[in-house]
């Protein structure tokens, strides 16, 4: 009888089911995963290291780089870090934007991982669901920052520019006729805001078409159930944060334990999963993404009837208005020095993390009191994730590693950074 | 000492300073725009207003002195206020022009409104505008509605130029700073004005527009253009040198920068920039490889050393040339065989060769100049020569120290001048003398025979605290050089103080610590000239411009069969050289530059080499390696300089010491005697090429000047043309009045196109009606 | 019983055919899809996409060359050089953005004190070979001139929350 090996397999980077650029050199025997070793840095870009080399803000769209499926919430962690080291105060009416978006960066994250979950594990018409959702989504974030991925809409001190009070809409083409386009228009009549409201009260009905494809899907189900079980106990001595330690139990939610902006207004509840299995951490994302919704309804509610300002009149961080500027010399020196020299930022140091749609995003931060930060470091919440994939799927067969990575939602962009 | 309290923080300081002072010697910045340490205080600013415990308003901490347990709050509430106020103010009339503005960037107004003003206007009425002026070539005063009247120009005129240039006029709201007395700014200190001015009002005319100041980058360098080695920031972009800035050493040039220093280096990117090595054939220049090129020249060295002999061969190199680039050009040539090498282009009597001690130098560190009580400066067109070593004498003459002067010429130093004898050449040594003898007097008790001129001299001279006497760049080109130093020599002596030479150029000590000297079987810089030679290998130089007697160098060139010159620049050499070598001026290149005080000071490239240019250290490595010769195998110009400087003690070196010298006075010749100055702008290759130096006043075209009774004998208007000759060669030039001239004397600038074709810088000449 | 339930629900099939109803139930509605190019998603006005420079309605380039959008571009992906003109005003003798550089954050329109570098809506531009996305000043200027009604639109409705 020939004798029997264990064989190692690269799973990736170029694998069609691996996610982004990981290369997973997994150690098999037969289908049985003996060892999981993931690789990582094909997609590293130097980040934190070119932070050193930039302005405060000039680091602000390569925050959107880091993880791409929340863009919005990196910016928060970042720009809350210089918030709290230079004591800049934050109008509220922005906090109530930045918590709206960042609501809306979950949904949209959560969407993209169902829909590439779904795939992963045959799921095939989850992902044209999902990103029927996230078109809407994609056309707010164009809305207020003219870019639909990498926004760069949050600035220190606020965010950049109010929401507006118009919608993009379709225009006529060969394709649809006026009635259609008419249609197609329908909820695009008013603001901004109008159109999120829209979105917040077509969504439920939405999710309950996935769970409806999902949930109760015996194939689903027999993917995802008791697959990648992780005890309370090992997720939190690995270091889980989000949905992975939550779909094991753990209460753990930055928007309720440490409160930042205005989440302490805020009604939402925390799922949490019983089995810590991927079957587990799939409805604890489907619920998230309801609870952000609810979040989304009560920011719409109070923006609606709070106008003002969305960034902080302090000049010495945030520049002036357009119109001051061609007018005034206060105003003139302050935007040419932040758009040369940058913001100095006192010495100090400073963590500050934000409940991110993969769990806890945080940015540490070290400032000699120079225009450039002295260090930044980023807590990115899908390395831990990584590296519990060994243990996550050792014993598993070779199929199941597909579905844990994916249950990982892993994103190379942070982990690489 | 007195003890006071800043912000909370013990400070122990001397009495007689102000808040500000003792503050940043602490380390606590306070905001200010018209304070300046080297500058009178003005306190019209208010920027530096702080609050002073029990005072009931916020006092200007630039002219507030400390007083025992004075309590200062620089951040205080009341201050505070009192400092955004300021700053509203000051903004309430500046021009929108951030955007367009050179000093964008590192503006101080700019600096201080993000550091100390509020974020937002309040002003919405008309802003007040200022005609732009135009004050010269070099200083842009295009845009004055930028000035905040911080005075700080018109003081530093005042004060270290010693030419109030720049003034106020008018007051309140009308009040404008403006030019008066001139309409330009002549000063050649006039740069400084644009690093003090806190604001854009007054900006670098050539930097006009060219970068911001976070594009460029920065390197530290050595001035080439005079002997004091300052200390230059170049600021380079794209392999350009775009500017540059002083760099503070309170040692040598405290915190300014002649002219010359800082736009000279509009020369360096000049059109006659040389980039290719070109050789001669049939009477046509010819592009080539370096490799042709230097096997030409080693050839036709080789050739001329084997055939006529390797004495036939001279070389001369200009003092502005790097330790390294003199060192190997002398072992180049001992190596061949010929001992015939100098760098004192200028230079008529070498008399004190063999008699000379040590390296000639200025006998003192440049800072124990400031602490002068008298000094006696013997024929030195001072301000022009030795712009920065002018205004530190000026301040110490401020202080209190005497300055005397003998010369053959009276030009205004700007300065208290305690006693002057303006005498002509010929009688330079005589007046010396006088002094001597006066002095010798005075010290013995003896009875006065001297002229009364002499006697106030030596008085001021034998006050008993530091004196020096120093001899300038005519003292050092004169005919009887030697004899001055001796007198100078036993003056000092007999006044207990110190004398020595103020370098005529950045390397005027490295040539001696180099060796490019000629032994005792070489021939110096004049006899090579004088006695022509067959081959001659030039570093740097421009032979009609840089020599002492252009005809005879000029002769030289021509009658030789092999003219190597080594040079940046594309320039007359073309019509006598035989092999141009293109290599890099001093920003170019690395070095080491010994300065006139002994300061062995190196320095990096701060760019590229231009083209196929190359550092002459470089070059002169591979020819010696062509001829070879051993020796010839540094990888660096460290290495160079290493070797150069073994086992030379530079300090142990220095020495003014001369002996067995004759003081003789000579009878005075017949006829008109030449007085020459190298102009300011006219010293070396890279500032003749500096368009905006050359656009100064001080680089007008060369005019024959004599006194107004001369001019009379000859008949001859001011103004006319006269034709002015020396030897067998005249020039046709501009007649002009001097009275403070002595009778008897022309002067006429040398190292000027124009009057290259006379001869000697020294001797008779005559002027006739054109 | 639970257990009965649970075998009927399975043997049935009915999880499996409740999804197919969602399914069917699109396969009658009003499709979604966008039937590029065509017709195009909606573009907000604050739209990020291909720079171009303006010039004023008298023809004049607006750019004064102050270089605060070099200085403030993170991937340094513009080049500026400046240059006195004839007139004494400032302006660029260069002004290049390397589009294969640019991160399209919209910094650069935010510094422009003079708006005279903006992003326009245009998205659908292409580079055939090395080299083509490098856009010197005059391909800058030719697209703020060939779009410039549309960027001047943008920016008036823009103009309220700037």
């Amino acid at each position: 009888m020939a004798e029997i090996k264990n064989y190692t397999m690269n799973f990736g980077p170029q694998h069609p089911a691996a996610h982004g650029v990981l290369r997973l050199v997994l150690e098999l025997d037969g289908e049985v995963v003996e060892r999981a070793d993931p690789h990582i840095g094909l997609l590293h870009r130097g980040t934190e290291k070119l932070a050193e080399h930039k302005t405060f803000l000039q680091s602000v769209p390569y925050m959107d780089r880091l993880d791409y499926v929340s863009m919005m919430c990196n910016e928060h962690a970042y720009v809350m870090a210089i918030e709290k080291l230079a004591g800049i105060d934050v109008p509220l009416r922005a906090q109530y934007i930045r918590v709206m978006f960042d609501e809306i960066t979950r949904i949209l994250n959560h969407l993209l991982w169902l829909g590439a979950s779904g795939i992963d594990l045959g799921a095939m018409t989850m992902f044209f669901y999902t990103f029927r959702e996230r078109e809407d989504l994609m056309d707010v974030y164009e809305a207020v920052s003219g870019a639909r991925m990498h926004a760069a809409y949050y600035r220190p001190g606020g965010v950049y520019r109010d929401l507006p009070d118009t919608m993009p809409q379709y225009e006529a083409s060969k394709i649809h006729n006026a009635s259609a386009i008419k249609r197609m228009n329908e909820n695009r009549q008013g603001s901004v805001l109008d159109f999120i409201e829209d979105f917040c009260n077509r969504f439920p009905a939405n999710v309950d078409e996935y769970e409806t494809l999902l949930t109760d899907n015996r194939i689903w189900k027999q993917r995802t159930v008791g697959i990648g079980v992780v005890s309370p106990e090992r997720a939190l001595a690995l270091g889980f944060t989000g949905p992975m330690l939550r779909g094991s139990g753990v209460a753990w939610d930055l928007r309720k334990k440490q409160p930042y902006e205005v989440y302490d207004r805020m009604d939402f509840d925390i799922p949490v999963g019983v089995e810590g299995d991927c079957y587990d951490r799939y409805l604890v994302r489907v619920e998230e993404m309801r609870q952000s919704n609810r979040i989304i309804k009560q920011c719409v509610d109070w923006l609606r009837k709070n106008p003002g300002s969305v960034i902080t009149e302090n000049h010495k961080f945030a520049p002036p208005k357009r119109e001051a500027i061609k007018q005034n010399m206060e105003e003139l020196i302050h935007h040419f020095k932040l758009f040369t020299e940058g913001m100095h930022v006192p010495t100090g140091e400073v963590y500050s993390a934000v409940e991110h749609p993969k769990g806890e995003f945080g940015i540490y931060l070290v400032s000699d009191g120079a225009n450039k930060p002295y260090r930044m470091k980023i807590r990115a919440p899908g390395y831990p994730h990584l590296a519990s994939l060994n243990e996550m799927s050792r014993g598993h067969m070779l199929a199941d590693v597909v579905a844990i990575i994916g249950t990982q939602d892993i994103v190379f962009g942070e982990i690489d950074r | 000492m007195i003890n006071i309290e800043i912000d909370g923080k013990r400070i122990e300081t001397e009495n007689g300073t102000t808040v500000i002072e003792a503050a940043h010697k602490a380390g606590i910045s306070i905001p200010h725009f018209c304070y300046h340490k080297k500058l009178s205080i003005a306190a019209n600013c208010r920027m530096c207003l702080v609050q002073v415990e029990k005072a009931p308003k916020p006092l200007p901490a630039c002219a507030t002195p400390v007083t025992e347990g004075m309590k200062v709050f620089t951040a205080s509430e009341q201050a505070v206020k009192a400092q955004k106020g300021v700053m509203e103010f000051l903004l309430v009339n500046h021009p929108l022009d951030c955007p367009i503005c050179d000093q964008g960037g590192e503006c101080m107004l700019q600096d201080m409104s993000v550091g100390y003003g509020g974020g937002a206007s309040r002003y919405h009425e008309e802003k007040r505008t200022v005609l732009s002026k135009d004050i010269g070539p070099l200083v842009s005063a295009e845009e004055m509605s930028r000035c905040i009247n911080c005075t700080r120009c018109v003081r530093f005129g005042a004060e270290i130029a010693g030419q109030m240039e720049m003034g106020q006029a008018f007051r309140g709201e009308h009040a404008e700073i403006m030019t008066f007395v001139s309409g330009t700014v002549n000063s050649e200190l006039s740069g400084n004005m644009i690093d003090l001015c806190p604001v854009g009002a007054l900006t670098s005319k050539p930097f006009r527009y060219k970068a911001r100041s976070w594009e460029l980058s920065r390197r530290r360098s050595i001035s080439a253009h005079d002997s004091l080695g300052t200390s230059l920031a170049v600021q380079t972009k794209n392999n350009h040198v775009l500017r540059v800035l002083p760099i503070e050493n309170e040692d040598i040039n405290e915190c300014w920068l002649s002219d010359k220093d800082r736009f000279a280096y509009e020369g360096l990117n000049s059109a006659e920039r040389l980039t290719k090595p070109m050789i001669k054939q049939d009477g046509k220049w010819q592009e080539v490889e370096w490799q042709v090129a230097l096997e030409y020249a080693a050839n036709g060295l080789r050739h001329i050393a084997n055939g006529a002999g390797a004495e036939q061969i001279g070389a001369l190199a200009t003092a502005n040339s790097t330790l390294e680039e003199l060192y190997l050009l002398q072992k180049l040539m001992r190596g061949i065989g010929s001992d015939n090498v100098d760098f004192r282009l200028r230079q008529s009597d070498f008399s004190a060769d063999d008699k000379q001690q040590g390296t000639p130098w200025l006998g003192m560190p440049i800072a124990d100049i400031s602490r002068l009580d008298s000094v006696l400066i013997v024929g030195s067109f001072l301000r022009k020569d030795h712009p920065l070593l002018a205004a530190r004498i000026r301040q110490a003459v401020k202080k209190g120290a005497q300055a005397n002067i003998i010369h053959s010429v009276d030009d205004d130093l700007l300065m208290k001048v305690a006693n002057k004898t303006i005498v002509a050449p010929d009688a330079l040594v005589a007046a010396l003398s006088q002094v001597a003898q006066a002095l010798d007097a005075e010290k013995n008790g003896k009875a006065q025979t001297a002229s009364a001129g002499a006697v106030a001299i030596a008085k001021s001279l034998s006050c008993g605290g530091c004196v020096a006497v120093l001899l300038g760049n005519f003292a050092q080109q004169h005919p009887q050089a030697a004899q001055l130093q001796a007198l100078a020599q036993q003056i000092a002596a007999l006044s207990n103080g110190k004398f020595g030479f103020i370098g005529e150029a950045a390397n005027s000590v490295g040539g001696y610590l180099a060796h490019a000297t000629p032994g005792t079987k070489g021939l110096n810089a004049a006899s090579m000239l004088a006695t022509p030679r067959k081959a001659y290998v030039l570093l740097n130089v421009e032979a009609e411009l840089d020599t002492a007697n252009p005809q005879q160098a000029i002769a030289a060139m021509q009658s030789a069969d092999l003219v190597i010159a080594m040079s940046a620049y594309k320039h007359h050499a073309t019509s006598y050289a035989d092999v141009l070598l293109p290599i890099a001026p001093f920003t170019e290149t690395s070095g080491t530059f010994v300065s006139t005080e002994g300061r062995v000071q190196s320095f990096k490239g701060a760019v590229k080499p231009l083209g196929e240019a190359r550092p002459a250290w470089k070059v002169l490595r591979v020819l010696g390696n062509l001829l070879k010769i051993s020796g010839f195998d540094q990888d660096t110009s460290e290495a160079v300089r290493d070797e150069a400087l073994k086992g030379v003690d530079v300090a142990a070196k220095l020495s003014n010491t001369i002996s067995a010298i004759d003081t003789n006075a000579v009878s005075a010749a017949g006829g008109l005697q030449r007085v020459s100055d190298v102009p300011i702008y006219a010293t070396d290759a890279v500032v003749r090429r500096s368009a905006p130096l050359q656009a100064t006043v001080d680089a007008a075209t060369p005019q024959a000047w004599l006194h107004s009774e001369e001019l009379k004998k000859l008949g001859v208007q001011v103004g006319a043309t006269v034709k002015v000759s020396q030897g067998q060669g005249s020039v046709s030039i501009a007649a002009a009045a001097d009275d403070k001239l002595p009778r008897g004397v022309v002067r006429v600038a040398a190292g000027h196109a124009a009057t290259a074709a006379l001869g000697a810088m020294f001797g008779t000449i005559t002027v006739e009606r054109a | 019983m639970e257990k009965i339930a649970h075998f009927f629900k399975s043997f049935l099939l009915i999880e499996l055919l409740k999804g197919m109803a969602v399914t069917g139930k699109h396969l009658f509605s009003h499709k979604i899809t966008v039937h590029y190019p065509e017709e195009k998603t909606p573009q907000s006005f604050r739209f990020r996409g291909l720079h171009a420079q303006r010039r004023y309605a008298n023809g004049e380039e607006r750019c004064i060359g102050c270089k605060l959008c070099e200085a403030v571009c993170p991937a340094l992906a513009i080049k500026i050089e400046v240059a006195e003109r004839s007139d004494g005003s400032r302006r660029t003798t260069q002004y290049d953005i390397d589009l294969t550089k640019c991160i399209f954050c919209g910094f650069c329109e935010e510094s422009c004190p003079v708006d005279a570098i903006v992003e326009t809506r245009v998205l659908e531009y292409h580079g055939e070979k090395r080299g083509d996305l490098y856009y010197t000043k005059p391909m800058l200027l030719a697209v703020g001139e060939k779009h410039e009604a549309q960027i001047a639109k943008d920016r008036a409705s823009d103009a309220k929350y700037r």
